[in-house]
């Protein structure tokens, strides 16, 4: 690692006054604090001062090195004072006047790599002569850029330079927009740190970029999946491989490379038919809820496209189309609004089966999919033995194409498990005719027997929901639209998501629209904060804030990860209150959407826009307020 | 000048307070202190050179030193390192 890309010119202080040693300690730990990566100041002080005990750090020529590792340091750290007039820092030969201070995370030695990287150029008298003439924090920076690469070469880049990359990682999350990008950007970010070599597939709702190769996987000493949904496992059977959550991608970045060339890791032994391609799941200590949560995801990502698609063309049917003609046909009334209320339905019309499909297809992979499809769409007609023609039939709506997707999938499991027990030479037909024939044989007897039930339950919810009073509705607008906010892209904020777009299915259109005002809140109370008190975000964050208006009207509301990331307990009840207070005016107004995303796009489908953009305001202003509240000014250059 | 070979069984090998604690052992000494390796001679009594060196675990180094009281002196030396420095 280099010792440029460690230290960054607002770490730097040249000509300082210090009156003595503690003094000294005091600013650079201040200073080091600047890079964000120290969690608690205080804690990593106490190190630093644990380490001086021991011995001073001081070495010779007016250097000292004060250093420590921490649980508190994220990533590493340098950074760098000099002295108008040196102190007495216990050396033996006298004060001491220049100053590097490190901070390390607690696993590893990396401090001490970087003290000796350190010590081999300060042994140049000419180095310390020009640093400690450097006129201001750019010269010294470039000082030790030129002395570095005289010294070591020019900076590495993460590619390889022969024999393949080091790690290679795999990155994947439900809905692949956000936190697929950031933890590959993560990763890629620490392996330049650490001068490992690393290369990122992302498997995003675009698809496989970056696909690892035969030869790369081959050639690296270990793969990190940081995946909240499943990815494809079998190519690295016999490789190192370490399975964690997305988020683990994004915030324990070093960590993980650090673990993973440690070696700590187990090798992954793959287990599926010869035939089969495979989708399998980490076998690591993954709990049944986290198993489930995967399975779950994996219905609703693929499931997405088509409410979002179909949705939109349906929401647009209704705009372009003319109530007077026929009130109750209403939506196909014109030939142009007829075209996209077709279309957008038949993609609509896919939504339970395709859940119902792709979770069957996580739990039990390829056999999984067809018995899943069939499950998913006879909840969604709801034929049971009492109709079985399917006339009068009522559908089991989302939480019957739900059941039946686990059902599905559990159900081709135990045939499977069945099946082994058929003799080698029938291993061929397993796959073409025994699972589809047999699964769907018994999805079918399944679904007709517990439709009814689930029908029942479906209706009755939504009753529930029909009959809420004024007040409780506010209410739940208030909780749907909170539980957007509370984690950003994470379950509850999927949770609350799924619910909207479930109720559009059932006819409550006012849930999605608290919903998506829900959503679109955080963004814009961010780009707000930052843009009127400026004075409590760092310039960065200024500059994203920028971003932040467009991506929280465009109902984007990861953009506001890393602000939560930096600063959970301030910025996440801030965005919270502001939306639950969007959510349950848009209730109070009744508020209505019938497509499923698009922000403002969509707004001109919005019933009672009018109250929609007040709740819009209100709900960004009142986050606003509140981090402008919470939020501490920034100590000032 | 006498001289001694021996192994830095340090597990993170010879960095900065193994490095303090020699030189701290030999200064009292008087004499010179030179440490032979990978070919290269390094001023046993300064820290940076000894950090510097990036002397790890398993190195072998031979300790030379010369003057006043060399010979108590290496034996110090090496008693040092083969205890571990500390370690």
């Amino acid at each position: 690692m280099r010792i440029t890309d460690l230290l960054s010119r607002d770490r730097i202080l040249l000509g300082q006054t210090v009156a003595d040693k503690a003094e000294a300690i005091d600013r650079m730990v201040e200073l080091q604090a600047k890079s964000g990566n120290i969690r608690d100041k205080e804690a990593y002080k106490k190190a630093i001062l644990a380490r001086e005990e021991m011995s001073s750090t001081a070495v010779e020529a007016g250097i000292a090195v004060p250093h420590a590792k921490s649980e508190t340091v994220a990533a590493p750290s340098l950074c760098a004072m000099t002295l108008k007039n040196g102190i007495d820092y216990g050396a033996v030969d006298g004060p001491s006047d220049l100053f590097f201070m490190i901070a390390a995370p607690m696993d590893g030695d990396l401090h001490l790599e970087i003290l000796s990287h350190l010590m081999v150029l300060l042994m140049n008298p000419q180095f310390l002569t020009e640093l400690r003439q450097a006129k201001d924090e750019k010269e010294f920076l470039s000082i030790i850029d030129r002395y570095e690469t005289e010294k070591y070469g020019p900076a590495p880049k993460t590619e390889p330079k022969q024999g393949g990359y080091r790690i290679l990682a795999v990155t994947a999350c439900p809905t692949g927009i956000a936190h697929t990008y950031m933890a590959a950007e993560a990763l890629e970010k620490a392996g330049k740190e650490l001068g490992i070599s690393i290369k990122v597939e992302t498997n995003g709702s675009g698809g496989v970029k970056n696909k690892l190769t035969q030869k790369e996987i081959e050639q690296a000493d270990g793969i990190i999946i940081a995946a909240d949904k499943n990815v494809e496992t079998a190519r690295f059977a016999g490789k190192k491989v370490l399975f964690v959550p997305v988020s683990d991608g994004i915030h324990k970045a070093n960590q993980l490379i650090e673990t993973i060339e440690k070696g700590n890791v187990p090798v992954y032994q793959h287990q599926n038919t010869k035939e089969e391609e495979v989708l399998a799941v980490g076998e690591q200590k993954e709990s049944f809820g986290r198993q489930i949560y995967k399975h779950l995801m994996n219905g609703v990502s693929h499931m997405l496209p088509f409410v979002i698609g179909g949705g939109i063309l349906i929401a647009i049917a209704f705009l372009l189309d003319d109530y007077s003609i026929d009130p109750s046909n209403f939506g196909m009334n014109t030939p142009l609004a007829s075209f996209f209320k077709m279309v957008g339905g038949v993609a609509f019309d896919f939504m339970l089966p395709v859940l119902a499909g792709y979770i069957a297809y996580s739990i039990a992979d390829r056999p999984g999919l067809a018995v899943g499809f069939v499950g998913g769409y006879l909840a969604k007609v709801g034929n049971s033995f009492t109709n079985i023609t399917g006339e009068g039939a009522i559908s089991g709506g989302f939480l019957a194409a739900l059941l039946a997707g686990f059902v599905a999938g559990y159900l081709v499991l135990g045939i499977k498990k069945l099946a082994d027990k058929l003799p080698e030479s029938m291993e061929g037909i397993k796959p073409v005719l025994i699972y589809p024939l047999f699964g769907v044989l018994f999805i079918g007897i399944i679904m007709y027997a517990i439709n009814p039930a689930m029908a029942a339950i479906n209706t009755s919810i939504v009753n529930l929901l029909n009959s809420m009073g004024g007040s409780s509705k506010i209410l739940l607008g208030c909780i749907v639209a909170g539980m957007m906010s509370i984690d950003m892209g994470g379950p509850f904020n999927k949770a609350a998501y799924v619910f909207g777009t479930a109720s559009i299915a059932s006819g409550n259109y006012d849930v999605m629209a608290a919903v998506m005002i829900g959503g679109m809140i955080p963004p814009l109370a961010v780009a707000l904060a930052t843009t009127f008190f400026k004075k409590k975000f760092t310039e960065e964050e200024r500059k994203s804030g920028v971003a932040n208006y467009i991506m929280g009207l465009c109902f984007i509301t990861e953009g506001v990860i890393p602000y939560a990331a930096a600063d959970p307990l301030r910025v996440i009840p801030s965005c919270v209150l502001g939306s639950a207070v969007a959510g349950g005016l848009s209730m109070m107004f009744g508020c209505t959407l019938r497509a499923p995303h698009g922000g403002i796009f969509v707004f001109p489908v919005v019933g009672n826009v009018l109250g929609y953009l007040i709740a819009l305001a209100a709900g960004s202003l009142v986050g606003m307020l509140m981090l402008g509240l919470l939020k501490k000014n920034l100590p000032q250059k | 000048m006498v001289s001694a070979k021996v192994t830095v069984i340090n597990p993170m090998g010879l960095h900065m307070r193994p490095a303090q604690l020699f030189i701290k052992e030999v200064t009292p000494f008087g004499c010179d202190v030179t440490i032979r390796f990978n070919g290269k001679d390094i001023n046993g009594k300064s820290i940076m050179n000894l950090m510097a060196a990036c002397i790890k675990q398993g190195s072998e180094i031979e300790i030379q030193c010369s003057g006043e009281n060399e010979q108590e002196c290496l034996k110090a030396a090496v008693a040092l390192v083969e205890a571990g420095l500390g370690e």
